[in-house]
């Protein structure tokens, strides 16, 4: 046992009544009547807050209010409340009670221009309709994956705002049983879930900026929502989607960026209902693993205008199926592959032949795909090579779009880095390797030494 | 300064050398046998080329421990010259001087000793078959090695070729060196031994002089036989066994004679119901320097 | 030691051979970064891009088959020539010539990797700046260290076979079965015995292109997730011991043939 442990044990004796009686914040708080606004002094607060009227908690950015590490740092009871400019810290960290910076039981609520850090779940809206949760910075407690909270999640919150907000290694932004949400501008990088819809309907989510999670936007059983500019990059994770759509009807899904992650957008038997539709127009699909993946009874989906740039596997079925139930031209309008042989001979911009990839490799990956270790290698150049001279060994095409775009669209700007001279330097350089060893190594060579004078 | 323990070398079932001993100090010897006798893989045991049983020593250093450094002290003439064609000449005696840590002056010294000096630029196959043997002369004496071992040195060579090659090693003798040279001409053994040793089936069978081999040196010829049919090895036993020097190497049989029977082989044969179809007699080497 | 690796880097260079095979990689390694850069513009959101891909194919194929080649002869063609005897009758040890033919033949591949590399990275910083060139650098000393591992394995062959027709026979079935014909065949096996990840992962990494593979995948993306619930299973149960595996098994890729090699050689009772 720690040596120390009968000090904590009678500090712990000593500082609980204090807690009971509620702390200086508490009392200010304790002290507001309805509607005024109470400023929290700058300076750090070792405290847990109780709201149950509506006021409004300001901190001028100066002031912090500290959990210890222990349970909920500020629960909400009454409607009306506001929260801002305040820095919250040190949330339990037990999973059980789900321990949190903010917790609101009532609605609605102001939570803004908060900075949240070292907490187990950050804001935690429960039946809270007409919140608005914006300009929050909240940074997860430094625990893996599994054993984080969720960085903001709204339960039962209708007509919610959710808007530019900073979060980095949270769980989820995850938002349950809430309807006619508006979520945009938000920023989420190394979490589990960038933004995670469940049984939510009715939402536009716009511009929001998703780096470096196990999946970008996942929506699972929610109807009618419009994903529009938002941008999806290097999500790499166990799932590792830009998007991730399951069982969800009427999705429409337009003029994204789904960049560099493992699969650019999964659907998983999307729309699930009869007479549902699923629209993806005008998305930019690139540098992903494999850019569409579904499942093989994913069916009504309609592809046009998309661009699908060197994606390593541009589009896939699961379990060597096709994607042949949904439509990859609307109007006479398909999609861009970077990989197509464009082939215009009327200059329409459209061209001459349908896309209709058939790669060996690829249908072997979709049967066993722990082949995939085989990638990028000449093993793999030589399958695609066999099946190009037997065409017997050719698979079914996975899609087939009839009028496939000859341009593509305009991309985004990736990351460049404009300047030459890293670049040139490190050319230098291997050319100084060379030319040293060479030097060194060919030393009193190059010339053919003669012996002539010596001989005289 | 050479010395020989049981050197033992099989390739597969084939004993090549079968535990040969001796010892040699200063001067010229000479190794006699036929095609096959197990001089050329004496020397490469010797030089530690190759891996075999009982021990060499050179000038004191064991070959097989110390193999670098014994073969310091050796300068190679091989068989068969085999150098890299596309190199120039004076490319490929850098890179031997370099080897055997020579100086490029020393080089251009041991290059001018065979007279080859000023043609450094030749590429090496195109350097007739004299200049190639200097220039392995020349690489051998690089460093100014006291043991020169040569194996079939004038094998390729014209008779003026011969000559010289034999004048150059005649001077090295008398410059102190210790020489070691496989041949199969009597004439360059009488010119150039202090001593033989006659090998057969990879034993010494006799340690001698040339004049022990050959007791008429000055009035010895060596005379070239064809037969007909017969096959040459069997045709050199008989003729081994009546007491001649014999060589053959596939394109007749070399045999040694007095000069007053080189008809003597040929009776012999005949004895033997082998059948002479040519005989062809051998140009000299001047062989009266060899006492000086 | 070193007077033998210069000759072995000089004649090297010469040979007509060993000219075409560096032409080839430089010509193939500007074609791809001019290909990749002018498909669909300047995007680089991955650190593993089109053009590292193609570089990779390239060096896979290229770089083995140049040091496989070029080693096999080695000894073989000396041996062949009598110039083997020649050089052996030198005050060097055998151990000493096969180091010092080894020494400048790295020297002479390292040169002509490095030659490719630069010509395309020059062409690469004019027409699309330096991002990536931190993992540019990285293929490049990668491939290196495959160059090395390749050109070890060659050296026991060439120790080992009679002539030098062998040898080279035997490099280029070398070359095939590593490049292609091993992955096949653990292709179908891991489709016909239904191998699990970690056996598919253990038998792939034998193959040093695959290891080669991996290390520039996993220096690039910081994981080998873009190669499947193998790559995945390897990134996550290995980690941080990942790189220092694949980099392990090029070294024993460089090491052990050299040394087998070397006693082969010192303890050859022939030439």
């Amino acid at each position: 046992m720690r040596r120390d442990l009968p000090i904590i044990l009678l500090l712990a004796w000593l500082l609980a009544p204090s807690w009971a009686a509620g702390g200086p914040v508490q009392d200010l708080i304790d002290r507001a009547r309805p509607g005024e606004t109470v400023i929290v002094p700058a300076g750090h607060h070792r405290e847990h807050l109780k709201i149950d009227k509506p006021i409004t908690l300001d901190g001028h950015d100066a002031a912090t209010i500290d959990g210890g590490g222990e349970g909920i740092v500020i629960e909400i009871t009454a409607p009306d409340v506001t929260i801002r400019n305040l820095r919250i810290t040190g949330s339990g960290s037990t999973v059980s009670g789900e321990p949190c910076a903010i917790r609101a039981l009532a609605g609605p609520v102001v939570i803004e221009h908060n900075t949240i850090d070292d907490c187990l779940f950050g804001i935690d809206l429960r039946e809270s309709p007409g919140a608005i949760v914006r300009d929050n910075t909240i940074i997860g407690k430094d625990l893996e994956e599994a054993r984080r909270g969720d960085a903001i999640r709204l339960w039962w919150c209708h007509e919610s705002t959710v808007e530019r907000n900073r979060v980095r290694r949270a769980r989820d932004l995850v938002f349950w049983y809430s309807e006619g949400l508006t979520i945009r501008e938000n920023r989420v990088e190394d979490s589990r879930y960038g933004l995670h819809f469940m049984y939510s309907h009715h939402t536009v989510l716009s511009r929001n900026d998703l780096r470096r999670n196990a999946v970008g936007i996942y929506l699972m059983y929610s109807n009618d929502i419009t994903l529009e500019h938002n941008t999806m990059i290097a999500n790499r994770g166990a799932s590792g989607y830009g998007i991730g759509l399951k069982d969800c009807d009427n999705i429409i899904v337009r003029d994204n960026a789904m960049l560099a992650n493992r699969v650019g957008i999964y659907i998983d038997n999307s729309p699930s209902s009869v007479d549902a539709t699923g629209l993806l127009e005008g998305n930019t699909i690139a540098d992903n693993g494999t850019g569409i993946l579904a499942t093989p009874n994913t069916h009504d989906n309609v592809f046009t205008h998309n661009a699908l740039i060197e994606n390593e596997e541009q589009a896939a079925a699961h379990g060597r199926g096709t994607l042949h139930l949904n439509s990859f031209s609307r109007d006479g309008v398909g999609n861009f592959w970077s990989d197509y042989p464009a082939f215009d001979g009327d200059n329409d911009g459209i061209g001459d032949l349908p896309y209709e990839p058939r790669s060996l490799f690829h249908s072997l990956l979709s049967a066993e795909p722990n082949l995939r270790i085989f990638l990028h290698s000449p093993a793999q150049q030589a399958i695609e090579f066999t099946a190009r001279v037997v065409p017997e060994l050719r698979p079914e095409p996975v899609l087939v779009d009839p009028a496939p775009l000859v341009d593509p669209p305009a991309m985004p700007e990736g990351p460049r880095d404009g300047r030459r001279a890293p670049m040139l330097a490190l050319g230098s350089a291997l050319i100084l390797v060379a030319g040293g060893l060479g030097g060194v190594l060919t030393h009193g060579q190059i010339r053919t030494p003669t012996y002539r004078r010596d001989a005289q | 300064m050479i010395e020989a323990r049981s050197i033992t070398k099989r390739f597969g079932r084939t004993t090549a050398v079968d535990g040969i001993s001796f010892c040699h100090e200063r001067g010229a010897i000479a190794l006699w046998g036929s095609n096959g006798a197990g001089k050329t893989t004496l020397i490469r045991c010797l030089l530690g080329i190759l891996r075999c049983g009982g021990s060499a020593r050179i000038c004191g250093i064991d070959v097989r421990r110390r193999g670098r450094l014994a073969r310091a002290l050796v300068g190679y003439v091989p068989q068969e010259l085999a150098f890299h064609d596309d190199a120039r000449l004076g490319r490929a005696i850098a890179f031997f001087a370099s080897l055997r840590r020579v100086s490029h002056e020393d080089a251009a010294r041991a290059l001018a000793l065979v007279s080859l000096n000023g043609h450094e630029t030749k590429r090496v196959r195109d350097l007739s078959g004299g200049m190639k043997q200097r220039l392995a002369l020349a690489i051998a004496m690089l460093g100014d090695p006291p043991v020169i071992v040569l194996d079939e040195p004038t094998s390729n060579l014209d008779s003026e070729g011969r000559h010289e090659v034999v004048h150059t090693l005649r001077s090295l003798k008398q410059q102190g060196k210790t020489i070691l040279f496989a041949s199969h001409r009597p004439d360059e053994i009488i010119s150039l031994a202090d001593r033989v040793l006659v090998l057969e089936r990879g034993r010494i069978v006799r340690d001698t002089t040339p004049i022990g081999l050959w007791p008429h040196e000055r009035a010895v010829k060596t005379i070239r036989l064809h037969l007909v049919g017969t096959p040459e090895p069997e045709a050199a036993r008989i003729l081994l066994r009546e007491g001649f020097a014999v060589h053959c190497n596939g394109s007749g049989l070399c045999v040694a004679v007095p000069r007053d029977r080189k008809a003597s082989p040929i009776s012999v044969l005949a004895r033997h119901e082998i059948e002479v179809r040519d005989l062809e007699v051998l140009e000299e080497v001047d062989t009266s320097e060899a006492s000086s | 030691m070193l007077c033998v690796a210069r000759r072995e880097f000089v004649d090297a260079i010469a040979g007509k051979w060993f000219l075409l095979c560096s032409l080839t990689f430089a010509l193939l390694a500007l074609a791809i970064s001019f290909v990749s850069l002018s498909t669909a513009g300047s995007h680089a959101f991955a650190g593993f891009s089109k053009t590292t891909a193609g570089l990779l194919n390239l060096v896979m194929l290229v770089v083995p088959l140049m040091a496989l080649t070029s080693g096999s002869a080695s000894i073989a063609a000396e041996r062949e020539r009598g110039t083997l005897l020649y050089l052996l009758a030198q005050p060097i040890s055998r151990v000493e010539l096969l180091l010092g033919k080894y020494l400048g033949l790295s020297g002479a591949l390292i040169c002509s990797i490095c030659v490719g590399f630069a010509i395309s990275a020059i062409v690469l910083a004019w027409h699309a700046g330096s991002a990536g060139a931190g993992s540019y650098a990285l293929l490049v000393a990668n491939t290196i260290v495959l160059a090395l591992a390749m050109l070890s394995t060659a050296f026991l062959v060439s120790v080992l076979a009679r002539r030098a027709s062998i040898a080279s026979g035997i490099s280029i079935f070398l070359w095939l079965t590593l490049v292609f014909l091993s992955d096949l065949g653990l292709m179908a096996g891991t489709i016909l015995f239904k191998l699990r990840v970690q056996e598919v992962f253990a038998l792939a990494i034998v193959n040093p292109m695959q290891a080669f593979k991996m290390g520039v995948i996993h220096a690039m993306n910081d994981s080998l997730d873009v190669l499947g619930p193998v790559g995945a299973y390897a990134t996550h149960t290995l980690g941080n011991a990942l790189p220092l595996i694949l980099a392990g098994v090029l070294v024993i890729w460089i090491a052990l043939p050299l040394l087998l090699a070397s006693l082969c050689f010192a303890r050859r009772s022939t030439l």
